[in-house]
């Protein structure tokens, strides 16, 4: 059999087989535009979305940090009582630290948080309680912590950012939901379009196609290079998708940080080289797997 | 070299192409293939490189058992066999050397061997001067004979041709029937189908006549009508 030396490459081969997928890729140039640019938008939603969350996730993290539940006591509470909370609050695994403020201490820290707005010096007597500061391991345990110190006798009344914690909650996770689902619809796009390109290629390489199976080329030979091609439309969409993220990222991030310095934005919530890598991997596989699925169906006869 | 036992092919609307028929193709062999349009000779040649498959019957070329060939191998089957059609099925974009390597090349031949075995072929059907052109550049013969180059580059046992003179004028369709019994003369086993009777009352080969799916007749040395050349028709 003078075909026996079937897998061993020569320059000649590979020349020859480039030059077909080649051929191929330029053949239907307008439907490459389209596979490569719906390719290139997909991949600019999935590394915004990623983007977006990692720094949501960062900010939330940091706001999260900061919160903490102050739980006053009764001004009636005997020394007993607020022993044995402190106690309890040193035992709860879910409580990362708790400090007691007597209330001369809260008197001083009123005094130097309003600057002096508020005169102290009118007060006759002290009307701050002593109260715990605490705060949590897990952000999502702080209602839960919240609740359990509230019914500790000796405690008059817990106070804690409620609001900004739910809302960081929810805001993530609808994030999440609406990102993906987005993702998702563009993801079936680009495949259906990579598909249809492959499709109208098969069609204008017919007779190439039948020459090959008549001669004897292989089923995975004759389907290489529609694989190739979807390969190809994949990493095109997915560099011109990382070059405008980076230009977005040099352009815009700073003036963002700029306008929203009240967002204790982190310099770089993700690792750039590492996303911009993730990126090119995702659409070389939505290129090479929709090729894939689709060249099968419009190569039987 | 080809065998067909019992053979029968009925297509898939209920056409039934070929009906229990039996042949025997030695080694070397020339063998025409001949009736009116429609009675199974191209469906008889297309059993053979399994473009179609026996609804019943047995068929084995080169020591293949092609009937029962399962679908992945079909393409080493078809690399023992060269194919010629009557519409050449030529690449108009591709020269002609380009055409006979293709052939090579999708089934991942050698650069090496390429290089060695297109010319040698180019030669064989006198178109190496002509390599660089394109399909468009060429008569009817000089496409004819680059298919033929091209079935022959991977030096098949066997040469089928369906209708091989249908598109060319009689200087051409002469110079086509030379070239195949060149090619039969070192040694490879050829089967024409034609309805071409100057072709086959010419080269006096054995002839395989089919009527409606069946075989009528199969004699050695034969003519186009049964028994009959060319002559005594006209003075008959």
């Amino acid at each position: 059999m003078k075909n026996g030396a079937t897998t061993i490459l020569d320059s000649g081969k590979i020349r020859f087989f480039l030059g077909e997928v080649l051929r191929n890729f330029s053949r239907n140039t307008g439907m490459q535009i389209t596979a490569i640019g719906t390719v290139a938008i997909t991949i600019v939603l999935l590394g915004l979305f990623l983007f977006v969350r990692a720094a949501l996730a960062d900010v939330g993290a940091r706001l999260l940090d900061q919160i903490e539940i102050s739980a006053y006591l009764r001004t009636d509470v005997t020394p007993t009582q607020t022993a044995a909370i402190g106690r309890y609050l040193a035992m709860d695994p879910r409580v990362a630290s708790a400090h007691f403020v007597p209330k001369r201490e809260g008197l001083a820290e009123l005094r130097s948080q309003t600057r002096g707005a508020i005169d102290t010096a009118l007060l006759t007597e002290n009307p701050l309680p002593d109260k715990f500061r605490i705060k949590v391991r897990v952000p999502e345990e702080v209602g839960a912590v919240a609740a359990t110190v509230t019914r500790l006798s000796g405690v008059d009344k817990v106070v804690y950012g409620q609001k900004i914690v739910q809302r960081l909650l929810q805001l993530g996770s609808v994030l999440r939901r609406v990102g993906i689902g987005v993702i998702v619809v563009f993801f079936v796009v680009a495949g259906v379009i990579i598909s249809n390109t492959i499709r109208l290629t098969v069609f204008a390489r017919r007779r190439e196609i039948a020459i090959m199976q008549l001669v004897g080329a292989t089923n995975t030979y004759i389907r290489l290079p529609f694989i190739c091609e979807g390969l190809l439309a994949g990493v095109l969409g997915a560099l011109l998708a990382v070059g405008i993220l980076a230009i977005a990222r040099v352009e815009l991030w700073p003036r963002l940080l700029e306008a929203l310095p009240w967002i204790s934005l982190g310099a770089s919530p993700v690792d750039a080289r590492l996303l911009a890598l993730e990126l090119l991997a995702v659409g070389a596989a939505i290129g090479a797997i929709a090729s894939w699925l689709s060249v099968g169906r419009h190569l039987r006869t | 070299m080809i065998s067909l036992r019992g053979v029968s092919l009925v297509y898939p609307n209920g056409v039934r192409a070929l009906d229990n028929v039996s042949l025997e193709i030695a080694k070397g062999d020339f063998v025409f293939l001949v009736g009116h349009s429609g009675t199974g000779k191209s469906s008889l040649l297309r059993l053979l490189y399994r473009e179609a498959n026996a609804t019943t019957g047995e068929i084995t070329v080169d020591g293949i058992r092609v009937d029962r060939l399962r679908r992945n191998r079909i393409p080493a089957l078809r690399r023992h066999l060269g194919v010629v059609f009557q519409d050449f099925k030529l690449l108009t974009d591709k020269t002609v050397w380009e055409n006979v390597a293709f052939a090579m090349q999708v089934t991942g031949a050698h650069t090496r061997d390429v290089m060695r075995q297109v010319p040698r072929v180019l030669d064989l059907v006198g178109l190496a001067h002509k390599s660089r052109m394109y399909p468009s550049e060429l008569s009817g013969g000089e496409q004819q004979r680059t298919a033929i180059a091209r079935a022959l580059v991977n030096n098949p046992k066997i040469l089928l041709c369906d209708e091989p003179t249908g598109n060319l004028d009689p200087a051409n369709t002469t110079e086509i029937t030379a070239l195949l019994q060149r090619i039969n003369l070192k040694g490879t086993t050829v089967v024409v189908a034609t309805h071409n009777q100057a072709v086959v009352d010419r080269m006096r080969r054995r002839v395989v006549r089919l009527d409606d799916g069946r075989i009528t007749t199969d004699e050695e040395r034969g003519y186009y009508y049964l028994g009959l050349g060319q002559d005594q028709i006209l003075s008959g």
